[in-house]
Protein backbone atom coordinates (compact mmCIF):
# COMPACT_ATOMS: atom_id res chain seq x y z
CA UNK A 1 0.00 0.00 0.00
CA UNK A 2 1.54 3.06 -1.21
CA UNK A 3 1.54 6.27 1.57
CA UNK A 4 -1.49 8.91 0.05
CA UNK A 5 0.93 11.40 1.29
CA UNK A 6 3.41 10.50 -1.99
CA UNK A 7 0.72 11.41 -4.51
CA UNK A 8 0.47 14.78 -2.70
CA UNK A 9 4.31 15.53 -3.28
CA UNK A 10 4.39 13.91 -6.46
CA UNK A 11 1.65 16.28 -7.36
CA UNK A 12 3.88 19.39 -5.50
CA UNK A 13 7.00 18.63 -7.55
CA UNK A 14 5.08 17.73 -10.98
CA UNK A 15 3.56 21.42 -10.58
CA UNK A 16 6.86 22.94 -10.23
CA UNK A 17 8.71 21.14 -12.10
CA UNK A 18 6.10 21.56 -15.10
CA UNK A 19 5.80 25.20 -14.26
CA UNK A 20 9.57 25.82 -14.97
CA UNK A 21 9.42 23.42 -17.98
CA UNK A 22 6.72 25.96 -19.37
CA UNK A 23 8.73 29.08 -18.28
CA UNK A 24 12.58 27.82 -19.45
CA UNK A 25 12.36 24.52 -20.77
CA UNK A 26 13.33 23.14 -23.73
CA UNK A 27 11.95 24.45 -27.34
CA UNK A 28 9.23 27.30 -25.48
CA UNK A 29 10.16 29.60 -28.39
CA UNK A 30 7.45 27.91 -30.10
CA UNK A 31 4.38 28.72 -28.30
CA UNK A 32 2.64 24.82 -29.51
CA UNK A 33 5.55 23.62 -27.68
CA UNK A 34 4.87 26.13 -24.98
CA UNK A 35 1.35 24.97 -24.53
CA UNK A 36 1.91 21.25 -24.31
CA UNK A 37 4.54 21.84 -21.81
CA UNK A 38 1.19 23.16 -19.58
CA UNK A 39 -0.30 20.06 -19.65
CA UNK A 40 2.71 18.87 -16.87
CA UNK A 41 1.91 21.69 -14.19
CA UNK A 42 -2.36 20.58 -14.65
CA UNK A 43 -1.20 17.03 -13.93
CA UNK A 44 0.03 17.83 -11.00
CA UNK A 45 -2.43 19.98 -9.85
CA UNK A 46 -5.12 17.05 -10.94
CA UNK A 47 -2.66 15.03 -8.55
CA UNK A 48 -3.43 17.44 -5.53
CA UNK A 49 -7.25 17.90 -5.98
CA UNK A 50 -7.26 13.73 -5.82
CA UNK A 51 -5.34 13.60 -2.94
CA UNK A 52 -7.26 16.06 -1.24
CA UNK A 53 -10.88 14.35 -2.13
CA UNK A 54 -12.04 17.07 -4.55
CA UNK A 55 -14.13 15.04 -6.86
CA UNK A 56 -16.39 18.24 -8.39
CA UNK A 57 -12.88 20.61 -9.03
CA UNK A 58 -11.04 17.70 -9.93
CA UNK A 59 -13.50 16.78 -12.89
CA UNK A 60 -14.35 20.16 -13.89
CA UNK A 61 -10.32 20.90 -13.59
CA UNK A 62 -9.73 18.42 -16.44
CA UNK A 63 -12.87 19.37 -18.74
CA UNK A 64 -11.52 23.00 -18.42
CA UNK A 65 -8.02 22.71 -18.74
CA UNK A 66 -8.41 20.82 -21.98
CA UNK A 67 -10.74 23.54 -23.23
CA UNK A 68 -8.18 26.01 -22.65
CA UNK A 69 -5.28 23.93 -24.36
CA UNK A 70 -7.90 23.78 -27.57
CA UNK A 71 -8.43 27.72 -27.02
CA UNK A 72 -4.90 28.65 -27.30
CA UNK A 73 -3.67 26.04 -29.77
CA UNK A 74 -6.21 27.86 -32.01
CA UNK A 75 -5.22 30.91 -31.10
CA UNK A 76 -1.85 30.27 -32.27
CA UNK A 77 -2.78 28.59 -35.72
CA UNK A 78 -4.65 31.94 -35.98
CA UNK A 79 -2.30 34.22 -35.54
CA UNK A 80 0.23 32.19 -37.82
CA UNK A 81 -2.43 32.05 -40.45
CA UNK A 82 -2.92 36.05 -40.39
CA UNK A 83 1.11 36.41 -40.71
CA UNK A 84 2.11 37.31 -37.14
CA UNK A 85 5.39 36.60 -35.71
CA UNK A 86 4.46 34.56 -32.79
CA UNK B 1 -5.25 27.24 14.99
CA UNK B 2 -8.84 27.23 13.93
CA UNK B 3 -9.69 23.83 12.08
CA UNK B 4 -13.12 22.01 12.12
CA UNK B 5 -12.43 18.51 14.15
CA UNK B 6 -13.71 16.22 11.01
CA UNK B 7 -10.97 18.09 8.45
CA UNK B 8 -8.06 14.75 8.52
CA UNK B 9 -4.92 16.10 10.45
CA UNK B 10 -2.80 15.09 7.16
CA UNK B 11 -4.72 17.96 5.60
CA UNK B 12 -3.43 20.29 8.25
CA UNK B 13 -0.28 18.71 7.66
CA UNK B 14 0.24 19.39 4.03
CA UNK B 15 -1.33 22.92 4.33
CA UNK B 16 2.07 24.46 4.22
CA UNK B 17 3.77 22.79 1.59
CA UNK B 18 0.73 23.24 -0.76
CA UNK B 19 0.61 26.80 -0.04
CA UNK B 20 4.52 26.99 -1.11
CA UNK B 21 3.99 25.24 -4.06
CA UNK B 22 1.06 27.53 -4.92
CA UNK B 23 3.65 30.27 -4.56
CA UNK B 24 6.43 29.01 -6.00
CA UNK B 25 4.24 28.07 -9.01
CA UNK B 26 3.12 31.84 -9.00
CA UNK B 27 6.66 33.28 -8.89
CA UNK B 28 8.32 31.17 -11.41
CA UNK B 29 5.27 31.99 -14.05
CA UNK B 30 5.16 35.77 -13.09
CA UNK B 31 9.00 35.66 -13.65
CA UNK B 32 7.89 34.31 -17.20
CA UNK B 33 5.54 36.77 -17.80
CA UNK B 34 7.45 40.08 -16.83
CA UNK B 35 10.11 38.36 -19.19
CA UNK B 36 8.71 37.49 -22.13
CA UNK B 37 7.79 40.16 -25.08
CA UNK B 38 5.06 38.38 -27.15
CA UNK B 39 1.54 38.43 -26.31
CA UNK B 40 0.85 34.63 -27.04
CA UNK B 41 3.72 33.66 -24.80
CA UNK B 42 2.23 35.49 -21.58
CA UNK B 43 -1.86 34.28 -22.34
CA UNK B 44 0.10 30.87 -22.26
CA UNK B 45 1.56 31.86 -18.84
CA UNK B 46 -1.38 33.10 -17.22
CA UNK B 47 -2.92 29.81 -17.20
CA UNK B 48 0.23 28.41 -15.49
CA UNK B 49 -0.57 31.81 -12.96
CA UNK B 50 -4.45 30.45 -12.86
CA UNK B 51 -2.96 26.78 -11.82
CA UNK B 52 -0.76 28.15 -9.26
CA UNK B 53 -3.99 29.69 -7.92
CA UNK B 54 -6.11 26.07 -7.69
CA UNK B 55 -3.19 24.88 -5.56
CA UNK B 56 -3.35 27.36 -2.84
CA UNK B 57 -7.39 27.22 -2.73
CA UNK B 58 -7.64 23.63 -2.83
CA UNK B 59 -5.21 23.47 0.37
CA UNK B 60 -8.05 24.41 2.31
CA UNK B 61 -8.85 20.78 1.88
CA UNK B 62 -12.93 21.00 2.67
CA UNK B 63 -16.04 21.74 0.90
CA UNK B 64 -15.40 24.89 0.77
CA UNK B 65 -12.45 25.04 -1.62
CA UNK B 66 -14.22 22.51 -4.00
CA UNK B 67 -16.95 25.21 -4.09
CA UNK B 68 -14.18 28.13 -5.03
CA UNK B 69 -12.57 26.05 -7.17
CA UNK B 70 -15.70 25.77 -9.56
CA UNK B 71 -15.79 29.53 -10.26
CA UNK B 72 -12.32 29.98 -10.58
CA UNK B 73 -12.07 27.20 -13.27
CA UNK B 74 -15.28 28.81 -14.78
CA UNK B 75 -13.66 32.71 -14.30
CA UNK B 76 -9.99 31.50 -15.73
CA UNK B 77 -11.40 29.64 -18.91
CA UNK B 78 -14.08 32.73 -19.85
CA UNK B 79 -10.98 35.07 -19.29
CA UNK B 80 -8.54 32.94 -21.61
CA UNK B 81 -10.78 32.83 -24.01
CA UNK B 82 -11.73 36.55 -24.23
CA UNK B 83 -8.57 37.27 -24.25
CA UNK B 84 -7.31 35.43 -26.97
CA UNK B 85 -10.05 36.75 -29.24
CA UNK B 86 -9.08 40.54 -28.21
CA UNK B 87 -5.61 39.20 -29.55
CA UNK B 88 -6.60 37.67 -32.43
CA UNK B 89 -9.07 40.86 -33.51
CA UNK B 90 -6.46 43.21 -32.82
CA UNK B 91 -3.65 41.54 -34.96
CA UNK B 92 -6.45 41.61 -37.40
CA UNK B 93 -6.66 45.02 -37.43
CA UNK B 94 -3.00 45.56 -37.49
CA UNK B 95 -2.32 43.12 -40.57
CA UNK B 96 -6.02 44.21 -42.36
CA UNK B 97 -6.16 40.11 -43.14
CA UNK B 98 -8.82 38.08 -41.68
CA UNK B 99 -8.43 35.01 -41.02
CA UNK B 100 -10.77 31.63 -41.12
CA UNK B 101 -12.87 30.64 -38.02
CA UNK B 102 -12.02 27.26 -37.98
CA UNK B 103 -8.46 26.46 -39.36
CA UNK B 104 -8.58 23.06 -38.71
CA UNK B 105 -10.46 21.01 -41.19
CA UNK B 106 -13.43 19.35 -39.47
CA UNK B 107 -16.10 17.81 -41.18
CA UNK B 108 -18.81 15.92 -39.37
CA UNK B 109 -19.62 13.59 -41.98
CA UNK B 110 -19.62 10.69 -39.31
CA UNK B 111 -22.19 7.65 -39.54
CA UNK B 112 -22.94 7.90 -35.88
CA UNK B 113 -23.90 11.52 -36.01
CA UNK B 114 -27.37 10.51 -38.24
CA UNK B 115 -28.23 6.82 -36.24
CA UNK B 116 -26.90 7.08 -32.91
CA UNK B 117 -27.76 10.72 -31.80
CA UNK B 118 -31.65 9.99 -31.05
CA UNK B 119 -30.96 7.41 -28.26
CA UNK B 120 -27.96 8.76 -27.20
CA UNK B 121 -28.99 11.95 -26.43
CA UNK B 122 -32.63 10.98 -24.91
CA UNK B 123 -30.82 8.72 -22.45
CA UNK B 124 -28.20 11.71 -21.72
CA UNK B 125 -31.17 14.23 -20.95
CA UNK B 126 -32.95 11.58 -18.94
CA UNK B 127 -29.70 10.58 -16.71
CA UNK B 128 -28.83 14.77 -16.44
CA UNK B 129 -32.54 15.27 -15.48
CA UNK B 130 -31.92 12.70 -13.16
CA UNK B 131 -28.71 13.70 -11.61
CA UNK B 132 -30.06 17.22 -11.47
CA UNK B 133 -27.33 19.97 -10.21
CA UNK B 134 -24.19 21.54 -11.97
CA UNK B 135 -23.51 17.83 -13.44
CA UNK B 136 -26.75 16.91 -14.51
CA UNK B 137 -26.77 20.25 -16.36
CA UNK B 138 -23.60 19.28 -18.18
CA UNK B 139 -24.63 16.25 -18.63
CA UNK B 140 -28.10 16.78 -20.51
CA UNK B 141 -26.45 19.71 -21.99
CA UNK B 142 -23.61 17.52 -24.02
CA UNK B 143 -27.30 15.60 -24.71
CA UNK B 144 -28.81 18.65 -26.26
CA UNK B 145 -25.19 19.54 -27.76
CA UNK B 146 -25.07 16.21 -29.47
CA UNK B 147 -29.00 16.27 -31.10
CA UNK B 148 -28.42 19.73 -32.49
CA UNK B 149 -24.89 19.13 -33.61
CA UNK B 150 -26.13 15.92 -35.56
CA UNK B 151 -28.39 17.63 -38.42
CA UNK B 152 -31.57 16.05 -37.09
CA UNK B 153 -32.40 19.26 -35.73
CA UNK B 154 -31.65 21.88 -38.71
CA UNK B 155 -32.66 25.58 -39.16
CA UNK B 156 -34.02 26.19 -35.52
CA UNK B 157 -35.62 29.10 -36.10
CA UNK B 158 -34.98 32.56 -33.72
CA UNK B 159 -38.52 31.90 -32.09
CA UNK B 160 -36.69 29.04 -30.16
CA UNK B 161 -33.25 30.50 -29.02
CA UNK B 162 -34.94 33.08 -27.88
CA UNK B 163 -36.90 30.33 -26.03
CA UNK B 164 -33.87 28.81 -24.88
CA UNK B 165 -32.88 32.54 -23.33
CA UNK B 166 -35.78 32.95 -21.40
CA UNK B 167 -35.88 29.29 -19.86
CA UNK B 168 -32.16 30.20 -18.95
CA UNK B 169 -33.66 33.60 -17.08
CA UNK B 170 -36.46 31.22 -15.21
CA UNK B 171 -33.47 29.12 -14.00
CA UNK B 172 -31.88 31.98 -12.41
CA UNK B 173 -35.39 32.26 -10.94
CA UNK B 174 -35.80 29.19 -9.26
CA UNK B 175 -31.81 29.08 -7.89
CA UNK B 176 -32.19 32.77 -6.19
CA UNK B 177 -35.86 31.76 -4.80
CA UNK B 178 -34.12 28.53 -3.37
CA UNK B 179 -31.28 30.43 -2.10
CA UNK B 180 -33.59 33.10 0.15
CA UNK B 181 -35.40 30.12 0.80
CA UNK B 182 -32.43 28.99 2.69
CA UNK B 183 -31.93 31.55 4.69
CA UNK B 184 -35.94 32.70 5.41
CA UNK B 185 -37.35 29.65 6.29
CA UNK B 186 -34.50 26.82 6.90
CA UNK B 187 -37.16 24.15 7.46
CA UNK B 188 -38.08 24.61 3.85
CA UNK B 189 -34.29 22.99 2.91
CA UNK B 190 -35.60 20.69 0.49
CA UNK B 191 -37.33 22.31 -1.42
CA UNK B 192 -34.84 24.98 -1.71
CA UNK B 193 -32.04 22.50 -2.36
CA UNK B 194 -34.33 21.24 -5.53
CA UNK B 195 -35.14 24.67 -6.78
CA UNK B 196 -31.21 25.52 -6.80
CA UNK B 197 -30.59 22.23 -8.43
CA UNK B 198 -33.15 22.40 -10.81
CA UNK B 199 -32.65 25.83 -11.70
CA UNK B 200 -28.72 24.60 -12.37
CA UNK B 201 -29.77 22.03 -14.22
CA UNK B 202 -31.57 23.86 -16.60
CA UNK B 203 -29.92 26.91 -16.80
CA UNK B 204 -26.10 24.56 -17.86
CA UNK B 205 -28.00 22.66 -20.36
CA UNK B 206 -30.15 25.49 -21.81
CA UNK B 207 -26.80 27.32 -21.61
CA UNK B 208 -25.01 24.04 -23.93
CA UNK B 209 -27.81 24.18 -25.99
CA UNK B 210 -27.00 27.34 -27.36
CA UNK B 211 -23.03 26.79 -27.61
CA UNK B 212 -24.03 24.12 -29.89
CA UNK B 213 -26.55 25.99 -31.96
CA UNK B 214 -23.85 28.32 -32.20
CA UNK B 215 -21.22 26.06 -33.33
CA UNK B 216 -24.28 24.16 -35.83
CA UNK B 217 -24.17 27.67 -37.54
CA UNK B 218 -20.26 28.11 -38.01
CA UNK B 219 -20.31 24.50 -39.45
CA UNK B 220 -23.24 25.26 -41.95
CA UNK B 221 -21.69 28.18 -43.32
CA UNK B 222 -18.50 26.50 -44.32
Amino acid sequence: MLELSLWFYTGCFLAIVGSLATVWGPGVKDPIVRTLNTEIPSIGVSLILLTYNHTLALLTFMATSVIISLILLRAITRLEEIGTKV
Amino acid sequence: MLVPEFVPAMFCLWYLPAIYTGFIVAFIALIGISINKSDIHVLILTDIVGLAMLVIVGAVGTDLAEALVLPGLVVELAEIMAISEILISREMRKKGKSSSLLPMPLSLDMEIMTTAPNFISLLLIGYGIFLTGFTGGAVAGGGILLYILSRKAQGLPVLVINGIGAISGIAWCLWIIGFLLFFVKPDFWLLSLFLAACGLLLKVASKMGLIATLMREEFKRE
